[in-house]
């Protein structure tokens, strides 16, 4: 079923720092505010605000309710998604596809300087086995999901490496990556060679969790055109929740991606996403599950994600979670920068001619939540 | 700083599984429609949507599907780097459809391989929690 267009209007990224001087409030009103200028709109132009924040990110309970005059939400229709931006993304969506709304905020934030990233997602796990165990983390899941990929389909750990080489190449390109990342002239061998956080997960595959907010707006298709000459359209979206149980699941691919990647492409008409997707933005929370990601979005076979590298979709031209991973913004941060390949915004590092374009957001470990939108027009 | 405290109930399902532990047993439970055995049990299967109230006794043995050897200890506190090297194992118990996460004992992190054989080490005291796992070893030794 063709599904009516949303359009992507406006959209502002801070630059992500390890250890931002400014609140979340600050944070936040600076990116909504910038995205609004960018659209040339204005705060009583928005009717709905759809938020991503996290509470035991935030510390606090019902993290947005301190956030709504940062995020231009004040006496307006407001809600907020605990999973990742992109999520939100889609939450905005179904609120203008239902026809209530005209303009819709989206934002995604979190300050990891705030707070420990890895001990504080232990509270994502089974309150009483795994918890009480901690031995799930960023890093051991991590680890277990690149060990069942490369076994799996005979990957070496050199081919995962030069993926997180890329990202950090690409990075460096991109005015919007944390300065930490931006390694031109990093080596396989460099990768190889740093830490082991959890094997055969290493330091250098591991996106660095820091501070930031993206903000995007969402739009009717007729009220996108009298905002904007160029709006990208969202033309597809799916979206598809696994099991918790990591002992359930085969780790060397991710279902959740397959499932949403196949409704997202059936709604964009979509029958070929080898040769039809020009540029990949996906969330991976390591080099290896860009991997697997792409593979279940169908770049490539299963095993061969690393051909892109050489032919293909450009995968994360913009470097990816690499660049900066801004927990709950990340996946909007996905959409944004595939918004701009559209748009022909991204400078050294565009890629030429990009007409279609899929961008991914994901929540829990080892993607157990993958969704992907499809975008076009753009020019 | 601010602290909470919160009860969570296990549920009718989770209680057997630990009353299993306290009399060093692990108790699955079985899909009424597809037949696969969970462990940690659950009273419903995800994909059939079907109860899984069948209790499955299972033997202490199993296979070591999936490993990890973590330099980092993370806990809800902190992420330190550990005094030695953390063994983290996927264990499918024989008899079971899917795995649990526990962790690697008696062997060194060298000699691990996936498709291993492994068998449970019960904690001196056991009480109907999930530290009596203390681990698994593998069979016959490392």
């Amino acid at each position: 079923m063709k599904m009516e267009r949303v359009g992507i209007v406006g959209y502002c990224q801070l630059k992500p720092e390890l250890d931002m001087m400014m609140s979340p409030y600050e944070a936040i009103y600076s990116a909504v505010r910038g995205a609004l200028d960018s659209a040339g709109l204005k705060r009583k132009d928005i009717t709905t605000v759809v938020t991503c924040t996290n509470d035991y990110y935030d510390g606090k309970t019902i993290s947005n309710c301190f956030k709504v005059e940062a995020g231009g939400a004040y006496m307006k229709d407001e809600t907020k998604v605990e999973m990742d931006g992109a999520h939100a993304a889609a939450y905005g969506q179904y609120r203008i596809l239902s026809g209530n709304h005209k303009l819709a905020m989206i934002y995604g934030f979190s300050m990891p300087s705030c707070y420990l990233y890895e001990p504080v997602r232990i509270l994502e796990l089974d309150p009483t086995f795994d918890r009480t165990i901690s031995l799930i983390n960023s890093y051991t899941a991590g680890g277990m999901q690149m060990r069942a990929y490369m076994k799996a389909f005979g990957v070496s750990e050199e081919e995962i490496a030069k993926v997180a080489v890329q990202g950090y190449k690409n990075s460096a390109k991109n005015p919007l990556a944390l300065p930490d990342v931006k390694k031109s002239d990093i080596s396989v061998q460099d990768v190889l060679n740093s830490e082991v956080l959890s094997s055969p997960l290493r330091e250098l595959m591991y996106p660095i969790p820091c501070d930031g907010a993206t903000a995007m707006i969402l739009a009717p298709e007729r009220q996108s055109l009298k905002i904007t000459d160029t709006p990208v359209w969202i033309t597809g979206m799916g979206q598809c929740q696994e099991t918790y149980y990591l002992g359930d699941r085969d780790l060397s691919k991710s279902v959740s991606m397959e499932k949403a990647a196949e409704k997202a492409y059936k709604m964009a008409g979509i029958s070929d996403p080898k040769s039809e997707i020009d540029v990949a933005e996906l969330f991976g929370h390591t080099s290896c599950e860009e991997l697997i990601l792409a593979e279940a979005a169908k770049l490539a076979e299963n095993g061969k994600g690393a051909t892109l590298l050489d032919s293909g979709s450009a995968l994360n031209p913009s470097g990816g979670a690499m660049s900066a991973f801004t927990p709950c913004a990340c996946g909007l941060t996905r959409i944004v920068e595939a918004a701009k390949q559209l748009r022909g915004e991204a400078d050294e590092y565009q890629v030429s001619g990009a007409k279609k374009a899929i961008a991914s957001g994901q929540v829990g470990f080892c993607a157990q939540n993958s969704i992907l939108f499809v975008l076009e027009g753009g020019g | 700083m601010v602290r909470a405290e919160f009860d969570f109930w296990v549920g009718i399902v989770m209680d057997k599984f630990y009353d299993g532990l306290q009399n060093k047993q692990f108790i699955g439970s079985k899909c009424s429609k597809c037949q696969r055995v969970f462990l940690p049990p659950r009273n419903r299967c995800g994909d059939c949507f079907a109860k899984a109230e069948e209790f499955v006794e299972l033997p202490e043995n199993g296979v070591l599907k999936n490993f990890t050897v973590s330099n980092y200890n993370v806990t809800e506190r902190r992420a330190r780097k550990a005094k030695e090297p953390i063994m983290v194992g996927l264990i499918q118990i024989d008899g079971a459809d899917t795995g649990i996460i526990a962790p690697i004992i008696n062997i060194s992190p060298d000699s691990l391989k996936e498709g291993m054989k492994v068998k449970v080490v019960w904690a001196k005291n056991v009480k109907g929690h999930p530290n009596d796992i203390a681990g698994f070893e593998p069979v016959g030794g490392g």
